[in-house]
């Protein structure tokens, strides 16, 4: 007794009380309803048996019926293009304004700090506003479009299904970009200077600099940027709610948006989850890359 | 000692214990009431009143957002904390009905002074029916009908107290309104791909003489195609796919748009936006004679069937029925009955519009009613939309939903 009692104060049984009590929050509040949700996606639920955990078991009637729905694939592609785009856009961004900013010219950190009012902003206010910015007939971008003379007629951002979903990540581009400005900001000044100095006397150019010290680097920042630039774009709702609706016929719809309107707006709270384990598959996947991809981290 | 100490404290427990019981019962019957009213809307000023009576019911109001009415409702249902009363959106009405989650009032209405069945609007009183019976009764009702531009119809050479009565006028007006130059269209709607769609778009298919359950008619893929032709032919933003119909609406305020469908919630924001003189007219229907049809909204009243109280609550529902008759002047919303006469606003404009949307509430038709609802509504959309980006053929998208709905129905 007195040994399991030395243990928790000092020793194995202290490490395994730190790890429990943050693996029994975790296993709570996120374990839990992963697992339920499982569940729920094997069987037939709606509103009345919401209530209840015995419900008529369907197995894999579900992801069948799923996968049997004309507009399951091109939601799925959609989804794809959405984290792709919005991704690319939100890094690539970011990073050259990271690197401007990193020259450090006079007013560079109060600049950088305002970009983040973005990022402040709550989703539904971004949507509103992009909503009006992308509105066909009197949106102020059609306007600079069409006055710079990039295009004659207006292009309906929203309503247009080869342009719809772009729109929103567009929206997301802008929304995501100062986040990752502010991360790979952090990551660039973690960089010794001394490498640089020695790459000036070795005679590399920007570019080489760049290739050579910079990314490489960098790589860990990267690596998690990208992974919760994943999370926060599967996230991504508000914008589609504001802005589309997922619309028109689907072609703005992506799985996270679809997993909401399965559930609470038809009611078929199974098919939902449906749509949520297939996107928990497609999370774990790409955190498995992550994880390995920062495994065989260098540290300057 | 220790056992005399234990009893006096058990005295004393049982005594508080009666005490409390003994003003239990004293007290009021207490109701809960679930709604999305605001404090300037109906609901919380009626319980205010009803609770001024100190008639020995006194009811809770708990205000709930509109996304969460239905899956709220459901889990406090299915948990058995269920509000006694809840304000229902009426196509939402069906899905607990069929279940009892609602409680059948039929017995209730018949022996009432206050709420009788032959004194509303059919149409919202259907969306309370489930087999027969009624499991709610009506709170507010509302349609849509045309409004137009009158000093535009002027401008073009039309005459502004002739507005279009079949669709191919309507096409043809909205043709000779649209003007790009002045970034004028013809014509405003919803066709979004959400419940609005749906609302908007299934006055259309029951005008032609087809219903949800025939949605692949000749008449519904008539109107499709009617609504294709606006949106081909540029007489309609294309952001009609996305737009609701509030938005919609705000272009006709603005002068963008020369006509627009919606519903009498447009009016007092149309009385302060719009600087142009307009009229309202009933939908135009598919050729002269046709049956005249129209959408059907807002909210019924409907006690659980799990309450412990439904006395008291039908009680509450026929105070609320009582003060249907100055629901406009005190909260601009109609009541679902056909025996009150709007009461005039002393604004000309005002009650011209009022007429025509009393008249079309007439011709008005619930969503349904249907336990499932949501997924058949979500089938129409899903055809509109198709059709109207050109990615299907109106006929294919509505057989499509044809299909679909079938399905569901089983």
């Amino acid at each position: 007794m007195r040994r399991i009692f030395a243990s928790v104060r000092d020793g194995r049984g202290f490490d395994i009380v730190l790890v429990g009590v943050p693996f029994a929050f975790l296993f709570a509040l996120a374990g839990l309803p992963l697992i339920y949700n499982i569940l729920m996606s094997f069987q037939e639920v709606d509103m009345f048996s919401l209530g209840s955990f015995i419900r008529p078991f369907v197995g894999i009637d579900n992801y069948v019926a799923l996968f049997k729905q004309p507009e399951t694939w091109p939601i799925l592609t959609n989804t794809l293009i959405f984290v792709v785009g919005s991704i690319g856009g939100q890094f690539l961004i970011g990073f050259g304004l990271a690197l401007f900013f990193w020259t450090n010219f006079p007013g560079a950190s109060w600049l950088r700090g305002l970009f983040l009012v973005s990022w402040v902003m709550p989703g539904l206010v971004v949507g509103a506003i992009w909503n009006w910015i992308l509105s066909g007939d009197f949106g102020v971008l059609n306007f600079f479009l069409r006055e710079s003379g990039l295009i004659t007629a207006n292009i309906f951002w929203r309503s247009d299904p080869s342009f719809s979903l772009w729109a929103v990540v567009i929206a997301n581009v802008w929304l995501g970009t100062s986040f990752n400005m502010i991360l790979l900001s952090v990551g660039l000044s973690d960089i010794p200077g001394d490498l640089y100095e020695a790459a000036d006397m070795d005679g590399a150019n920007a570019w080489q600099r760049f290739w050579t010290i910079t990314l490489p680097m960098m790589r860990s920042t990267i690596g998690a940027i990208i992974a919760l630039g994943l999370i926060f774009t599967l996230q991504q709702f508000d914008l589609f709610a504001a802005i589309t609706d997922g619309g028109p016929n689907n072609s703005s719809n992506v799985a996270q948006y679809w997993a909401w309107d399965l559930s609470f707006r038809q009611y078929d709270f199974g098919r939902g989850a449906t749509i949520s384990v297939i996107m928990t598959v497609f999370v774990m996947f790409a955190a498995a890359v992550y994880v390995r991809s920062t495994r065989h981290e260098v540290r300057g | 000692m220790g056992i005399r100490r234990n009893s006096i404290a058990i005295a004393l427990a049982l005594t508080c214990a009666s005490l409390v019981s003994f003003q239990a019962k004293a007290e009021d019957v207490k109701l809960t009431l679930w709604s999305l009213d605001r404090d300037i809307q109906p609901a919380p000023n009626l319980i205010k009143e009803f609770n001024a009576q100190k008639n020995g019911i006194q009811i809770e109001y708990r205000q709930i957002q509109f996304d969460d009415v239905v899956s709220e409702a459901m889990r406090a249902y299915s948990t058995g904390k269920a509000p006694d009363i809840i304000a229902i959106d009426n196509p939402n009405h069906a899905m607990f009905a069929s279940r009892k989650a609602f409680l059948d009032l039929t017995a209730m209405i018949k022996t009432s002074t206050v709420i009788k069945p032959e004194n509303y609007f059919p149409g919202p009183l259907k969306s309370a029916t489930w087999g027969e019976k009624y499991y709610g009764v009506p709170k507010a009702t509302n349609t849509i009908a045309l409004y137009y531009n009158k000093d535009l119809f002027k401008a073009a050479g039309l005459d502004p107290n002739k507005p279009p009565q079949t669709w191919d006028e309507l096409v043809e007006t909205a043709r000779k309104l649209n003007d790009p130059s002045k970034n004028v269209y013809g014509i405003a709607f919803c066709a979004k791909a959400n419940e609005e769609g749906t609302f908007q778009f299934l006055p259309w298919a029951q005008m032609g003489g087809s219903t949800y359950k025939t949605i692949n008619g000749e008449g519904a893929v008539r109107a499709l195609s009617v609504w294709k032709q606006l949106m081909d032919d540029k007489l309609t933003s294309p952001d009609t796919l996305t737009r609701s119909q509030w938005d919609s609406t705000a272009t006709f305020n603005a002068g963008n748009a020369a006509m627009v469908i919606s519903g009498p919630w447009e009016i007092d924001r149309m009385l302060t936006d719009a600087k142009f003189e307009w009229g309202t007219a009933l939908l135009p229907v598919p050729q002269e004679g046709a049956q005249r049809s129209s959408a059907m909204g807002d909210y019924n009243w409907a006690i659980f069937s799990n309450s412990k109280h439904p006395e008291e609550a039908f009680k509450a529902l026929e105070f609320f029925a009582s003060k249907d008759a100055t629901m406009y002047k005190d909260f601009g919303q109609l009541p679902a009955r056909a025996d009150l006469p709007v009461p005039p606003t002393g604004n000309a404009v005002k009650d011209a519009a009022l007429a025509t949307f009393l008249e079309q509430m007439k011709y008005a038709q619930p969503r349904g009613p249907s336990p499932e609802w949501p997924k058949i509504s979500k089938a129409i959309q899903d055809a509109i939309q198709a059709a109207l980006t050109g990615q299907m053929e109106p006929k294919a998208a509505l057989d499509q939903a044809a299909a679909k709905i079938k399905s569901i129905e089983g």
